[in-house]
């Protein structure tokens, strides 16, 4: 039991970058629009995030910076898919070769560099607060603010005029256009959202988890994120446990052999992507489900002109 | 007056052909302005790019070995992009193929014999095939999205390539460093030009050109993968089954990956490392775009993208640029590609039309 | 070779006359020694790589005007790098340097192929035709590192993150431990691998398992800094085999040690200059000419405990101590080294085996 306060922690950091991408690409498909470029997006964001961190030594400019970083590349992507209608599978394919290639190429000066900032710092005037003080520089402000970030999607897709407005959006098109919802402008601030939010997940990777950048960080996180949006039927609150899970199962892998377990470590590492293929088919193949919960008009350009 | 976008009645058959020249015009436009900011002469840094790697004879073999895979690849992935199937696991299916045929190699061929090579394959092809099935499976019972359940099978297959290497796999003579022994002559393919590594998995890729060509354009089934890639509906009324364009979209990239695994190992590698893919799986995927999913299209860019990556290593030792230049451009190409492709479909005009006027009658 | 040149000729003769090809095979008076080497990585300021361009840098530092180099860094592919190796040397260059043990199987094919050049691997495994070979041994810093640990550690765990199974690992961690053990005999070492040579989130879940299992203290093979960056975070000490990362970790780095090439390429340099060059196969460790020097320690590491390593490190150098001086047992209890025997370089070499003590199997065992 002297295990479960480290796991938890540990299970905590892993998942953050998954609840920032998956919510983010949430808020993009229930708007009916399909972003496989994630994994791109987070490359450029890390790389982008690092490197203005490691000259300013500031973590929050950092932060900023990729979410600007990854906002402009989903702009090329809502630009293709959106308006020009391309097939946006190809685009958010590539979009990932594009934006992990310019990631390694921006990020070859950087490589190897460690990033060391003071947790406090980015703590700042949060662990001055009484009683909750000490919490704000255990857990760092990025997993709070994810956790915000949860609570904020949430009540934004159920609670409010502007996220009805979205999910019908995503339903039917045509209908909303013909109600007067711009729903071109609603499908580019929802790509630009998930592209700013996978921007902070690549941010995150590695000015927090990893406080360092090289190819290979990434390691898929984007692309297992995109499979959380469709395993967690699109519902924001599962999409926030799943981010954990599978957190936790890169964790277990680790914890495993530390105490013992003598399975190959190949197949604990493993266990992540097995296990997203599991859960992506138990959920796909309740074809009644997938109907109910898929954005209807996912994937499918929108013509205004009728 | 503003420039807008008009929907074309029909796609244009110009643009079909002229957007990746667009593209590569366009990025050879890129290099140029990035060569500038090194500080390079624009022109002659692009030139000595493009025409270093191929001026003797062993850059011309290097081309070749390089661009077979990348070729064998796309031809099977285009198969099933045709289709509408979405098959990103070509990594890993290179990778299965690696195994199965690396199984036969290490198992057969110090005893040699000439079936050996003809059993790998063979081997390296079912391999690559069985690796596709699973996502074919997934999605034809389960309706699991393909793109994902292939793409987490490229690292599953990884990783099983490197537990292979460090275990059973590992070279007894090789002081437990991790990597098969180096495979037995019987195993490796014949060098066909003398001075080269050029070997004879290049006319595989030729023969899968021939066979891809034949598929698509030639046969029912080609013609039935096309329709059910256009219009899910139509193929349905018809009488086609999606099903069967899932198996035959992915398991023909599966096949070919495999065979692709193949040829790395019986030819440039010569033994089975834990990296044994350079990435083909991927730049294939850009290959079969550019080659507009035709068969000798992809032949011809399977060679550009082949020149690419020579270029990227002459790049550093000639120009003083690193070489993730490469996956730069390739990134660049199939985005300009892509914005290209949206010619086809639609016009640039200028308008002084009130377009209300147009959207209200079309109503 | 003669049509070759004539077509690299042609080649210069055109615009692009960006190489130089010359292709010379000996090195005539007054001419510089061009040398070329190919990394796998990027060169940053820690690691692997960091150590093989310091090596270079060396070389150029002490022949300023009669050496040359040529470095390609990223070359990840060991398809590619064997091409590379052969432009290197049809482009003129006499000596040319593997810096890792995955481009030795190409060094192998080549270097009897292209005489013109002159081939060393670092890490290689064997000397063969034209190739030398040269490779650290670790397990003589590790062990002095492990008097350190073995001091210092309250808890009597110590942790070990693997890169890879691969025997200069196996054989560095099992010295860690016999050197913890030879002033702690309680102590014990956890290993988790993290199946990676370079994969900072696996390396920091790794040090975070380790810590959560009771080690106080952190070792590993680290390319970056960032597990020492992670020990620290938990308030436990780590060692910088592979380099000294205290500019990076501040407080909580005990001990380091760094792999210095540097000897190594200025004698392969100075035989292909005389015209001497032979392949070898050298490992070496610490002392004058070595490949392994003990660098920084902690201002908290005591007095006593830095005056034991020195002792230990000069009776290493001294040859009357070997890290694998029996008797030792491995992890089921067999004795591989009986008492007074000392276990053959050989077998260090190509070790499979766990000494008793590390908790952690083998992956693919």
């Amino acid at each position: 039991m002297s295990q479960f306060l480290p796991i938890l922690f540990a299970t905590l950091i892993a998942g953050t970058p998954l609840v920032y991408a998956a919510l983010g690409e949430l808020i993009t498909e229930r708007a009916g629009v399909l972003n496989m470029g994630v994994e791109g997006m987070m490359v450029t964001g890390a790389v982008v995030a690092f490197a203005v961190a490691l000259t300013t030594g500031n973590l929050w400019l950092g932060v900023l910076a990729a979410m600007v970083a990854a906002g402009i590349l989903s702009l090329l992507f809502s630009v293709l898919a959106i308006t020009f209608r391309a097939n946006q599978v190809a685009v958010g394919l590539a979009m990932t070769i594009f934006g992990t290639s310019l990631g390694s190429y921006l990020g070859k000066p950087f490589v190897g560099m460690a990033l060391v900032l003071d947790a406090s710092q980015a703590a700042g005037g949060f662990a001055q607060l009484p009683l909750v003080g000490p919490l704000f520089s255990a857990i760092h402000p990025l997993v709070w603010l994810s956790w915000g970030l949860f609570a904020a999607v949430w009540f934004f897709l159920s609670r409010t005029r502007a996220g009805l407005a979205l999910r019908a959006v995503g339903e039917s098109p045509t209908s909303a256009h013909a109600i007067g919802y711009p729903v071109v402008r609603i499908r580019y601030l929802a790509t630009l959202f998930g592209g700013a939010m996978a921007g902070v997940a690549g941010a995150y990777m590695s000015t927090v988890y990893a406080s360092l950048w090289t190819e290979g960080l990434i390691a898929g996180r984007g692309w297992i994120a995109v499979a959380l949006v469709v395993f967690a039927t699109w519902r924001p609150e599962r999409c926030f446990a799943g981010a954990y899970l599978f957190g936790g199962a890169t964790m277990a892998q680790l914890f495993a052999q530390s105490a013992g377990i003598g399975v190959p470590s190949e197949l604990m590492s493993a266990l992540p992507y097995l296990a997203t293929i599991v859960v992506l088919v138990l959920i796909s193949r309740d074809a009644a489900l997938m109907r109910l919960s898929v954005p209807a008009s996912l994937g499918k350009p929108f013509d205004p002109q009728g | 007056m503003s420039i807008r976008l008009e929907a074309r009645p029909q796609p244009s058959r110009t643009m079909i052909w002229l957007s990746p020249l667009l593209a590569i015009g366009l990025t050879c436009c890129v290099a140029m302005v990035i060569f500038a900011v090194a500080g390079l002469n624009p022109l002659s840094a692009l030139a000595t790019f493009i025409f270093t790697p191929v001026t003797d004879l062993y850059g011309l073999g290097e081309l070749l070995i390089k661009a077979a895979p990348l070729v064998l690849i796309a031809i099977g992935l285009s198969i099933g992009f045709r289709a509408g199937v979405w098959n990103v696991g070509g990594e890993g299916q290179l990778i299965v193929g690696v195994i199965f045929g690396g199984w036969l190699a290490l198992n057969y061929g110090p005893d040699g014999g000439p079936w050996v090579l003809p059993a790998m394959v063979v081997g390296g092809a079912i391999g690559g095939a069985l690796w596709a099935a699973i996502p074919a499976l997934l999605r034809t019972q389960f309706n699991a999205n393909e793109i994902l359940t292939s793409l987490m099978l490229n690292y599953v297959a990884q990783l099983w390539l490197g537990y292979l290497i460090f275990g059973p796999w590992r070279d007894p003579a090789g002081f437990n460093f991790p990597q098969s022994e180096p495979l037995a002559p019987a195993a490796l393919f014949p060098t066909l030009i003398e001075g080269t590594r050029a070997n004879a998995s290049i006319l595989l890729a030729l023969v899968a050109v021939g066979l891809g060509w034949a598929l698509m354009s030639r046969s029912f089934v080609g013609f039935q993968l096309k329709i059910t890639g256009l219009s899910h509906g139509a193929a349905r009324y018809a009488g086609f089954s999606p099903n069967r364009a899932v198996w035959i979209g992915l398991v023909a990239g599966g096949l070919a990956a495999g065979i692709a695994g193949v040829g790395e190992i019986a030819g440039p590698l010569g033994q089975i490392f834990p990296t044994a893919s350079p990435g083909y799986g991927y730049a294939a995927i850009i290959v079969a775009f550019l080659g507009r999913l035709n068969p000798i299209g992809i032949l011809f860019s399977g060679l550009l993208m082949s020149l690419l990556y020579l270029s990227g290593d002459v790049a550093q030792m000639s120009l003083g640029l690193p070489s993730s230049i490469t996956g730069l451009f390739q990134g660049t190409l199939l985005f300009f590609l892509l914005t290209a492709d949206v010619l086809i479909h639609y016009r640039l005009r200028s308008s002084t039309v009130a377009t209300g006027a147009i959207a209200g009658s079309a109503k | 070779m003669l049509q070759l040149n004539r077509r690299n000729f042609l080649k210069s003769a055109a615009a692009t006359a960006l190489l130089a090809g010359t292709g010379l095979p000996t090195l005539a008076q007054g001419e510089k020694l061009k040398v070329g080497v190919i990394h796998m990585g990027a060169i940053s300021d820690t690691g692997w790589e960091y150590f093989q361009a310091q090596a270079w840098r060396a070389l150029e530092a002490e022949f300023p005007d009669q050496v040359e180099v040529t470095v390609l860094e990223n070359i990840a592919q060991i398809q590619d790098c064997e091409r590379l190796f052969r432009q290197l040397s049809t482009q003129g260059h006499q000596l040319i340097f593997g810096t890792t043990f995955s481009q030795y199987a190409s060094l192998k094919k080549l270097a009897p192929t292209l005489p013109n050049s002159h081939f060393e691997c670092c890490a290689g495994i064997d000397a063969g035709d034209n190739l030398g070979v040269f490779e650290g041994k670790h397990h003589e810093g590790t062990y002095l590192t492990g008097i350190a640990a073995g001091r210092m550690t309250k808890s009597h765990v110590l942790g070990w993150v693997g890169a890879f199974p691969v025997p200069q690992v196996i054989y560095s961690l099992n010295a860690f431990l016999l050197g913890a053990r030879s002033v702690n005999p309680d102590v014990v070492l956890k290993v988790v691998w993290a199946n990676a040579w370079v994969d900072p989130a696996k390396e920091k879940d790794a040090v975070a398992a380790l810590v959560a299992q009771g080690a106080d203290v952190i070792s590993g093979s680290p390319n970056t800094p960032v597990q020492g960056l992670a020990a620290e975070e938990k308030g436990v000490w780590s060692i910088g085999s592979t380099g000294d990362f205290s500019a990076y970790v501040k407080t909580k780095q005990l001990v380091s040690f760094e792999l210095d090439w540097s000897a190594a390429h200025i004698e392969a340099a100075k035989g292909v200059l005389a015209g001497t060059w032979e392949p070898t196969n050298r490992w070496r460790g610490l002392g004058e000419g070595g490949f392994v020097k003990m660098t920084t320690s902690s201002p908290e590491l005591p007095a006593d405990v830095a005056a034991e390593m020195a002792t230990a490190e000069a009776a290493i150098i001294a040859g009357t101590l070997n890290p694998f001086a029996g008797p030792i047992k491995d992890q089921a209890g067999v004795e591989k080294v009986a008492a007074g025997a000392v276990l053959p370089d050989e077998e260090i070499k190509g070790m499979t085996w766990l000494v008793e003590g590390v908790q952690g199997t083998l992956p693919g065992a």
